[in-house]
């Protein structure tokens, strides 16, 4: 509670407002670690429990494929993690996409964690959520309620500079590019991105969360009819600022992944069924993995696409994905992916060499031609 | 009486404390910047790759990134490894959150440009000060 106050205090928030749904970032034992646990349990000791619909971010394994292959006393220390959500009442939803569980209602008021999903609820969906910390979120899911500040508030929703990319952008990585070169350059200013070219739902999810790694931004503006007001800062985006970006975030110097990753943000229906309109019959090369990352509701909705996916030999995670796991421990070195956000924090999080790609370059160096 | 700069922001977490300041003209994420088992930054394109935040009053333009950040700065705290105050130039909601959980003096509105490695500075985050007790080396010039 006093987290709540505080916030409002310093984002001149007057009063609480009631939220639709709360989404929790820090579920993932690796990220969490111990003292973050030990803050959770006395929650729940204390018969804490969600008032709202309340959805988790990804852990930080998939029960069928990586639970055997990783630490016991680290999948203990998650299924004791997993435990205590339950007991607060969070739905298991372990996805950084809620969205794609349920939409939230246009204009409606959230308290999300997860900065990706934040920026593609705020943008996409307009649904109207600060990014919260983790632990605020989940003050938030307890009471119900979230200040009403920042862009609780109509006046805090308006474009505050104006980015005009001059670069035509051939695909997801260039709009992770674009949203890492913006973040960088931003801070909290909201952009009004002018020059896509209608963008794809999913090339918008790449570009927020990218933003949003970069940054703290938490929405974006693209449509051509948004409203300014007065004289804003301009940015210009041109070709070289979109190639020099796409550099930076390859640090491998070798073409060899030992992990090819495609689900950061977690993967929509649509994607994985061009996923596996492409793999056809081809199988994966024998020294590399291949993961697709979605939530379970995505995968149980994608049946059809998951079997001949898998036939490949490629893996449908649920629950988790590259950035939230061990890769370390499973000997991965060098991964390739075509996401902005996973190859900027790879470096750091996952000990890692990062390749970024689009997907169909991914494709094709997963699979035998 | 020797002069000393004092910088006036806001006070967001309350709290005084003097410290050794660690400056970064780059934001922070705590989740991936900062390694939660010895308080190191391990990203190699920040400025500050390689120094502990351990007890320093750790001088930054803003949070940014991760939302799980608020969790690392409290896992940094209960392992003694936390910085002894935050100074911002911009409050993230993400550091804020943690600052709270981990009981950090924080400031931000501060001029961070004024402050240099080194520094000794007192932190007043109850009047949202910091004031530079005694300059770094080379930099006396600045007053």
């Amino acid at each position: 509670m006093k987290m709540l106050v505080k916030l409002g205090e310093l984002f001149d928030a007057s009063r609480l407002i009631p939220i639709d749904s709360a989404h929790v970032s820090g579920v993932s034992y690796k990220t969490l670690g111990e003292a973050p646990t030990d803050f959770l349990t006395a929650l729940a000791n204390a018969n804490e429990k969600v008032v709202v619909e309340a959805t988790l971010n990804p852990q930080s394994l998939d029960p069928k494929h990586l639970a055997k292959r990783l630490p016991t006393n680290l999948v203990e220390r998650q299924r004791k993690l997993n435990t205590i959500f339950d007991k607060l009442g969070f739905l298991k939803s372990f996805t950084c996409t809620p969205y794609y569980i349920k939409e939230p209602r246009s204009g409606a008021h959230l308290a999300w964690a997860e900065s990706s999903a934040v920026v593609y609820a705020n943008s996409v969906l307009k649904a109207w959520t600060n990014r919260e910390g983790g632990p605020s979120a989940l003050a938030a899911a307890i009471i119900g309620k979230t200040p009403d500040c920042g862009i609780h508030r109509i006046e805090n929703r308006k474009p505050k500079a104006i980015a005009e990319v001059e670069a035509t952008l051939e695909d997801e990585t260039e709009y992770g590019a674009l949203g890492i070169f913006l973040g960088k350059i931003l801070e909290d200013k909201i952009p009004l991105i002018k020059g896509l070219r209608n963008p794809s739902l999913e090339n918008l999810k790449q570009l927020g969360a990218a933003l949003a790694s970069a940054g703290m931004a938490n929405m974006f503006h693209y449509e051509e009819s948004a409203v300014t007001e007065g004289k804003l800062e301009k940015i210009t985006v041109e070709t070289k600022h979109i190639k020099e970006t796409l550099e930076e975030l390859t640090t491998a110097t070798t073409q060899k992944p030992d992990l090819i990753f495609v689900g950061c943000p977690h993967c929509s229906l649509q994607e994985i069924k061009e996923i596996a309109n492409t793999i056809r019959n081809r199988k994966v090369k024998s020294n590399i993995e291949f993961w697709i990352c979605t939530s379970r509701k995505i995968k149980e909705k994608a049946k059809a696409y998951v079997s001949k996916i898998e036939a490949s030999g490629a893996k449908i995670l649920t629950d988790t994905c590259a950035i939230v796991t061990w890769t370390d421990k499973l000997g991965i070195k060098t991964i390739m992916t075509n996401s902005a956000k996973t190859s900027h924090y790879a470096p750091t999080l996952n000990k890692a060499e990062t390749i970024l790609a689009p997907l169909k370059e991914c494709l094709k160096t997963a699979l035998k031609q | 009486m020797t002069k000393c700069i004092v910088l006036r922001g806001r006070g967001i977490v309350e709290g005084y404390c003097k410290a050794e300041a660690l400056v970064s003209t780059k934001p922070i994420s705590f989740l991936g910047d900062v390694d939660p088992e010895n308080g190191k930054i391990v990203e190699k394109r920040h400025d500050l790759y390689g120094e502990s935040v351990k007890d320093k009053a750790l001088c930054f333009p803003h949070g940014h990134g991760s939302t799980v950040g608020s969790y690392i700065l409290y896992s940094l705290a209960r392992k003694g490894l936390a910085p002894k105050a935050i100074i911002n130039h911009k409050a993230d909601p993400v550091i804020v959150v943690g600052a709270v959980m981990a009981n950090i003096p924080m400031v931000d509105k501060i001029e961070i440009g004024q402050i240099k490695n080194g520094d000794l500075v007192e932190v007043n985050a109850n009047k949202g000060t910091v004031k530079i007790l005694k300059l770094s080396g080379e930099l006396k010039s600045r007053i």
